[in-house]
């Protein structure tokens, strides 16, 4: 009977350990592991697009679900504008920005440095995979096509990591410190490892590497439009902007002989179209916000309702009027606005610019570029059509010996879409008394056409070496939190309260992420940081 | 009297003289220690197999065979007790039960144990002491009733659950909480709601809880194997009496709550003071102007409420038969938060249920039904709606109120954007703050949670000693939350244009064990006690979430999201598993309870790891000593000192790891709403358990007949492979800038001591002190190396680091000279200890000779290695004093609770306090630098310059702190009628009755300057957080 018991016992217990270990056989849901995220062509795509994602929504402050726009989707821009004078803040988010407050650990330097190099990660780690998928589950056509959207992508990050944390160029013509290049992917410890042992190269060094992979990513882009993927149109461009920060004229002009017609009719600004993608002006200066992917788009980063930066960084959110709908952080500067070079009557001064209630109620002039207002989601411009010619404009004024004709037409081209009588307000070769009097106000230009875009830092850091042009370093500022109508007044110029930084300043440039720096020994910090 | 005794005694003497025995008639009644029969007790003859069990009404009979001479009563949870049987014919007994006797059992896992020959750590928590508080859920009451438990209650929000550390601070980024265990199987627990705080565990009524027990020790924790790191708390739930008697008790308790601390604000007049200040010192235009109605708001009044009721009801019936015992109970609490959109409401159900089927089965089935109501709302510390951090900044001169607009409130609807309304000031509030009145009135953030806990067993008995018990339980915990946010104003104003957020998600944890306990005992010396089984565990979570913005009216944001009323419209969702294979086996030996070894191994696998790395070996040991039993003890020492034990243990227990953090994946990543993949996690294959290897050594002592009892134990703890996020280099561009390694150590050491005396014993009054000291230092023994060489520190957030040698996460930054007398500016002392001054305007950093130096040297910007160690955030040292005095009927427990050793970094005072925004502050700003020569560790004012003046975002030591403090923890007096008179009273229909009145957290004493030193996070941050709360409360507890 006790026998009976203790083995009916045991049968009990025995039957429930059996065929448990299901328990431990599971596996993630969410996420395709490695191994099969290239197996199909699909698949492919979608690293591709994952890639995009990269750039324009960054991991902040650790977390991949705040999205602040981090590097293209919105960051560069709004930290290129609270770098130069042209704008003025107005809250706390850009503040440290704007004042060059920032330290090793400032957020804004600490974040525009980590999701550029995982913007280059995911690209390499793309370029890894795609390559290896040629000739299998891609087209050899295919794979190189995205090879080349991947290195576009990771030329255009390590250009940004350059201006922002490195001397530029034409300081010591780029001997100085520039940022680690990075070309092979980081899947493993072995390859942080790897990453641990590559330092920063020279900026020179670094130029030449972005160089060849615009050229790469030129021969091998489709050269139809796409606004928000990388074409050959926008390798061209971008190699443009590149070396017109090396101030390789004669490169910028043979570059751009690919997209600029030989001859242009600069009382005719449409006219004008690129023989690759068919870039051209839009009639009215507001025409490339009022749509995402005019003509004049070449490469931006897609926005839209479901995912974009946010409240805390959105482009209509920081750059629109309380009055418009968005949160009023950061206004035009009444130093740009107030500049006797900017005509009154400029079109673009009520097209694109208006007064409304900043953070605080009171009243300020903001910028409409950015105008969807309620979904957030204005695609990012990061190059546009007349980028293209105002560049090329101010080559072909650095490269001639006196007045460029051919610049002032390029300059008229931009301009005189925002005249109310071009032919009579526009320049002529005579407007100027020498070349240097020509490339000042294409520079004029470019800060009054690309104002709220994000570029004026781009041209503040290529240009402080250069004796003719340079602003002497971060230039004076309108105080923080400058604000109310009376300010504002065309023409009449204004004295900036908030000191200028000299460039000679360790400010200038900013610090390297205080977690790079602990991570790794071989990269050094910029001096006095 | 003596005259009876005497003839008793000769008539005993005669027969003893006869000295023949023969087999005889024994009758009696066993009692419980109220007097209350006790049915179904085992009465056996010593030495014999023969014996019997009592009746419904504790009355035996039993015929004992000739030289019976002992007999043993034993009942379940009660104490055996051995009776001679002497010349007697009539032998009753009254069992005590085990719960308060000092030969008590411990639970321990996979089975209860006698105290005296326990051999690990562990603390057992008598519940009867904190039953009637108030609280939503046991974890709250736990801070102070045991030694080595650091509880801490951050703020007094109703629903978020309390941090209990046990022997301090077991991992760097893996689970810190310790493991619970109801009636034997591990449930879900944790902040879990999807728009709300939420404690999982309040859906365990407190009421239900028969005995708390944690297992500290290696030794004792070691039998739950992996997840034995960071202890072990097991809960008992209560069990009917199989005494035959239905039992009904219900228990009521009211009371009210209020803000145990507010901040000290600004007046209107003081603001409007110190904010034009701010404007002239910064050469604007003064903003703010006096209301001339005379406003002078306190905005902590529009977010705190006084008098906050809260409300406990319990409804509960036990009892049982021979062969059935049940226990059930209906519970209703309501709590009211202090913040007045913040509210618990609880209704639970409990039905335990036990049944002998016949002598070699035993069934039983244990439910558990809660429905959880929470209410909460923004209490971001940075968020422009949080309740704390808005009340904290707006404008004391500005209404709340404004009856001439449409919403009754002071915005600017529904033209001007998403602001408050200016009031006399001639801006709003800088950074857009929210008012709060409109959005704690008009958000909504409710979570609905239904819980079901259903635990079965069958137990069977083969033979003599041994049950083999098979045990499956399901936990299932379904959320439905859900966010509401008005479009007119906040967080759902301007272009939002209103939100709504469905969450629906559901836990399902199944466990199955499969476990035997053998009793065996040789020849009366030997005694064995072993354990083993299986055990299996799956976890699935799931969830989806639905949300709108740009809701096309307001009349569509109330309750629910509604189909095609939003035009922004996203879906968001997951699913993931985990799960546990476990197989254990535990040894206890003991010669003559005197002597004791134990030994137990556990060999765990986890989903989480690799699959050739997913098993781990767990094994302890403990051995004991009672010395007291020695013969050389009894003589005479036994007398004052009648037990003492030693005992030391050893054990390798593990901590978990969730998700997959070996595999190398790709998730979700859309460009815009174009469809994308890309790298979320690059694995680590060689991915281990961390372990911990636990040291203990201890002592219990008891004197005078366990009128004073002494405990002490020291511990250390060794913590190896700990799971760290490595960082990788950022421009290594891997997703999170990490990958997890095991890699680092730490070492938690200390003492505890617990000392219980029974300080007056008289007849009618009695003293009992309680007291209870626990020590403990953390200190990290090895980090990560790069290249070689090993890190100088890791950056954890903007104000603590890991560094070797140091605690955990100890507070990292600046120090702090002062204010510059001569000109208002702030003074550090760099690395080389020179001062260097920061310009407000500017923010530059200059050397300057001394303090108050007037010549401003070369510039010296402050760098991050001129930070230095502010100190430790984690509480060094902590207990309790709890002193219980009783007077026949009625009772008074007080009890203090203290901890310190910590220090606080205040972000509240750094960040609102001392904001330099157009912001409200803290009266502390009052004495700001105004004039040369003036001392003051206040810098001048100065609009705008928040950044410079404080340091936000890194520490400083301006706003580093002690956490020391004293709180007054509780004082409970009860007044209990006796049984007899209430039994007359009720003509018997009432068994008993007891009334109390309550005070808790009654008062803090502490130099710490935040609304109170509990008020941190784990790393020692304090930032705007709820206040605390004093609750004041009646009850009785009535037993029919």
């Amino acid at each position: 009977m006790k026998i009976i018991k203790i083995v009916c016992a045991l049968a009990l217990l025995g039957s429930t350990v059996s065929g448990c270990k299901k328990a431990l056989d599971t596996a993630p849901n969410n996420a395709i592991t490695d191994a099969v995220s290239f197996a199909t062509a699909d698949r492919c795509l979608l690293v591709l697009n994952g890639v995009y994602d990269a750039a324009q929504s960054g991991f902040y402050a650790g977390s991949y679900s705040a999205n602040r726009g981090y590097p293209f989707g919105s960051a560069n821009i709004e930290q290129g504008d609270a770098r130069g004078e042209d704008v003025v803040n107005l809250a706390a988010f850009y503040q440290i920005t704007y004042q060059a407050t920032y330290n090793p650990t400032t957020a804004n330097n600490l974040n525009m440095w980590a999701t550029l190099y995982a913007l280059i990660n995911r690209a390499n780690v793309g370029i890894d995979g795609f390559s290896k998928a040629s000739g299998g589950v891609l087209t050899p056509a295919v794979a190189s096509q995205y090879v080349a959207e991947c290195r576009f992508l990771r030329a255009m990050a390590h250009h940004e990591a350059l201006i922002n944390f490195a001397r530029p160029y034409r300081d010591n013509n780029g001997q100085s410190l520039g940022v680690p290049w990075r070309d092979f992917p980081v899947t493993s410890g072995v390859a942080v490892d790897q990453v641990r042992t590559s330092p920063r190269m020279r900026v020179d060094s670094v130029y030449k590497k972005i160089l060849a992979d615009l050229d790469f990513a030129e021969a091998n882009l489709p050269a139809a439009t796409n606004v928000i993927r990388a074409t050959k149109g926008a390798a061209i461009a971008l190699k443009m902007r590149v070396k017109l920060h090396m101030g390789d004229w004669a490169g910028v002009i043979a570059e751009g002989a690919k997209l600029v017609p030989a001859t242009v009719a600069p009382l005719t600004p449409t006219s004008v179209v690129s023989p690759i993608g068919a870039y051209a002006l839009t009639a009215s200066p507001d025409g490339p916000f009022a749509s995402n992917t005019s003509a004049e788009a070449i490469f931006s980063i897609r926005n839209d309702a479901l995912d974009n930066p946010g409240t805390n960084a959105a482009l209509s959110r920081i750059y629109g009027s309380v009055t418009a709908g968005g949160r009023g952080l950061v206004a035009i500067s009444p130093i740009i606005w107030n500049n006797a070079g900017w005509r009154c009557d400029d079109r673009r001064r009520t097209l694109l610019y208006q007064t409304g209630s900043n953070v605080n109620t009171t009243q300020s002039i903001f910028t409409n570029k950015y105008r969807d207002y309620t979904g957030w989601g204005d695609y990012a411009p990061q190059i546009r059509y007349a980028e293209v010619l105002l560049t090329l404009a101010e080559a072909e004024a650095r490269n001639a010996s006196g007045v460029s004709a051919r610049a002032v037409d390029l300059l008229n081209v931009v301009r005189n879409r925002s005249m109310v009588t071009p032919a009579t307000s526009q320049y002529t070769v005579a407007s100027f008394a020498t070349g240097v009097d020509l490339v000042k106000a294409i520079l004029l230009e470019r800060r009054i056409e690309f104002l709220a875009e994000g570029k004026r830092w781009g041209d503040i850091h290529r240009n402080a070496p250069d004796a003719n042009y340079t602003t002497g370093g971060i230039p004076a500022k309108a105080v923080n939190g400058a604000a109310g109508l009376s300010i504002y007044n065309c023409g009449a110029g204004y004295t900036p309260g908030q000191a200028a930084i000299p460039y000679s300043d360790y400010r200038f440039i900013w610090p390297i992420s205080s977690d790079e720096i602990s991570q790794n020994p071989v990269v050094v910090q910029n001096p006095n940081y | 009297m003596h005259m009876r005794k005497f003839l008793c005694l000769s008539v005993v003497l005669t027969l003893l003289s006869l000295s023949s025995w023969a087999q005889r008639a024994i009758t009696g009644r066993v009692t419980d220690d109220q007097n209350n029969p006790l049915a179904n007790v085992t009465v056996m003859v010593k030495g014999t197999s023969v014996g019997t069990v009592t009746n419904d009404n504790g009355h035996y009979s039993l015929t004992v065979p000739a030289g019976g001479r002992v007999l043993v009563f034993s009942y379940t949870d009660r104490e055996t007790k051995e009776v001679a049987i002497g010349s007697q014919s009539a032998v009753n007994a009254s069992l005590t039960s085990t719960a308060s006797s000092l030969e008590s059992v411990v639970v321990v896992g996979y089975g209860v144990q006698q105290k005296k020959s326990f051999t690990g750590s562990a603390s057992h928590i008598d519940t009867k002491q904190f039953s009637t508080l108030i609280t939503s859920s046991v974890d709250k009451q736990l801070a102070g009733r045991a030694t080595g438990v650091q509880v801490t209650n951050s703020g007094g929000l109703a629903n978020t659950p309390a941090r209990i550390r046990i022997r301090g601070i077991n991992s760097i980024n893996s689970n810190l909480d310790p493991l619970i265990v109801v009636d034997g199987v591990p449930v879900i627990s944790g902040n879990l709601a999807g728009a709300t705080n939420s404690n999982a565990i309040g859906d365990i009524n407190p009421d239900d809880i028969e005995s708390i027990d944690v297992l500290k020790d290696g030794s004792s924790t070691a039998i739950y194997g992996s997840r034995g790191a960071n202890g072990v708390i097991l809960i008992t739930t209560k069990k009917g009496d199989k005494n035959g008697r239905a039992r009904v008790a219900y228990d009521v308790t009211y009371g009210y709550s209020n803000v145990l601390k507010r901040f000290d604000l600004l007046n209107a007049q003081q603001f409007i003071t110190i904010a034009n200040e701010k404007f002239t010192n910064a050469n604007l235009t003064p903003k703010a102007v006096a209301d001339p109605a005379g406003v002078n708001t306190d905005w902590q009044k529009e977010v705190l409420v006084n008098n906050a009721p809260v409300q406990m009801h319990t409804l509960s019936v036990s009892g049982g038969n021979t062969k059935t015992s049940y226990y059930m109970s209906l519970n209703f609490s309501n709590t009211q938060g202090v913040v007045f959109s913040n509210k618990n409401r609880s209704y639970r159900a409990r039905l335990n249920l036990d049944h002998e089927v016949n002598k070699f089965v035993r069934v039983g089935n244990y439910i558990t039904l809660s429905r959880q109501e929470d209410y909460d709302q923004n209490n971001g510390s940075n968020s422009l709606g949080g309740a704390i951090s808005a009340s904290l900044r707006l404008l004391p001169n500005v209404s709340p109120y404004n009856a001439a607009n449409p919403t009754g409130y002071n915005i600017l609807y529904p033209t001007g954007g998403n602001s408050m309304g200016l009031g006399s000031n001639l801006q709003s509030i800088d950074d857009n703050w929210f008012n709060v009145a409109f959005t704690l009135h008009n958000n909504k953030a409710y979570s609905d949670k239904y819980r079901i806990i259903d635990n079965a067993y069958i137990e069977v008995s083969p033979i003599k000693g041994l049950k083999l018990r098979s045990q499956a339980s399901a936990d299932f915990l379904n959320d439905m939350s859900f966010t509401s946010w008005d479009p007119r104003h906040g967080d759902g104003g301007g272009s939002t244009n209103g939100l709504v957020d469905n969450y629906n998600g559901n836990r399902l944890r199944y466990v199955w064990q499969n476990y035997f306990n053998y009793n065996l005992s040789i020849a009366g010396a030997h005694n064995i006690f072993v354990t083993g089984g299986h055990e299996v565990q799956k976890t699935n979570v799931r969830f989806s979430e639905a949300s709108g913005q740009n809701i096309s009216d307001i009349f569509f944001v109330k309750e629910n999201l509604i189909t095609n009323s939003a035009t922004i419209q996203s879906v968001g969702g997951n699913y993931s598993q985990e799960g546990f294979e476990s197989l254990f086996g535990r040894l206890n030996y003991d010669y003559k309870n005197r002597y004791f070894i134990q030994g137990s191994i556990r060999r765990d696998g986890q989903s989480s790891l690799a699959p050739d790395k997913r098993y781990g070996v767990f094994p302890g040991a403990s051995v004991g000593w009672r010395i007291s039993e020695e013969k050389f003890w009894q003589n005479g020492l036994s007398k004052i000192v009648n037990e003492a034990k030693l005992k030391a243990s050893y054990a390798k227990v593990g901590n978990p790891l969730t998700g997959f953090p070996y595999l190398s994946t790709y998730s979700s990543f859309p460009y815009g709403n174009i469809g994308g993949i890309a790298q979320n996690n690059v694995g680590n294959p060689d991915l281990q358990w961390e372990t911990s290897k636990k040291y203990d050594i201890g002592a219990e002592i008891s004197f005078l007949r366990s009128r004073f009892t002494l405990t002490f134990d020291w511990f250390k703890n060794d913590i190896d492979n700990l799971v760290l996020a490595v960082p990788t280099p950022p421009s290594a561009g891997v997703p999170n800038n990490s990958i997890n390694q095991n890699i680092g150590s730490m070492e938690n050491k200390g003492i505890e001591v617990a000392v219980n005396a029974n300080i007056i014993q008289g007849k009618k009054f009695n003293w009992v002190l309680n007291a209870n000291y626990s020590q403990v230092h953390n200190k990290i023994t090895s980090l990560y190396s790069v290249g070689g060489t090993p890190v100088p520190y890791i950056v954890r957030g903007s104000y603590n680091i890991l560094r070797v040698g140091d605690p955990i996460d100890i507070i990292y930054g600046y120090r702090y000279a002062g204010v510059n007398a001569s000109n208002g500016n702030p003074v550090y002392i760099n690395a080389a200890g020179k001062y260097v001054q920061q310009s407000i305007p500017s923010g530059n950093y200059n050397l300057i000779e001394g303090k108050n130096g007037t010549t401003v040297g070369a510039s010296s910007p402050l760098a991050f290695s001129d930070k230095t160690n502010l100190g430790n955030p984690t509480p060094v040292w902590f207990g309790a004093v709890t002193n219980t005095f009783s007077y026949a009927n009625l009772s008074l427990e007080v009890m203090f609770r203290y901890s310190g050793g910590n220090k606080i970094m205040n972000i509240t005072r750094q960040e609102a306090l001392f904001s330099q925004s157009f912001h409200n502050n803290g009266t502390e700003i009052l004495g700001r630098w105004m004039s040369a020569g003036q001392e003051t560790d206040i810098p001048r004012l100065y609009y705008g310059q928040s950044a410079n003046i404080n340091q936000t975002n890194n520490a400083i030591s301006r706003f580093v702190e002690k956490g020391d403090y004293l709180r007054l923890q509780n004082v409970v007096l009860s007044y209990s009628l006796n049984n007899k008179t209430m039994e007359r009273f009720s003509n018997g229909y009432i068994h008993s009755l007891r009334i109390f009145a309550q005070g808790q957290n009654l008062h803090v004493w502490t130099k710490y300057k935040g609304a109170d030193p509990d008020n941190i996070s784990s790393q020692g941050l304090d930032a705007a957080v709820s206040p605390q709360v004093r609750t004041i409360s009646f009850g009785l507890n009535v037993g029919f």
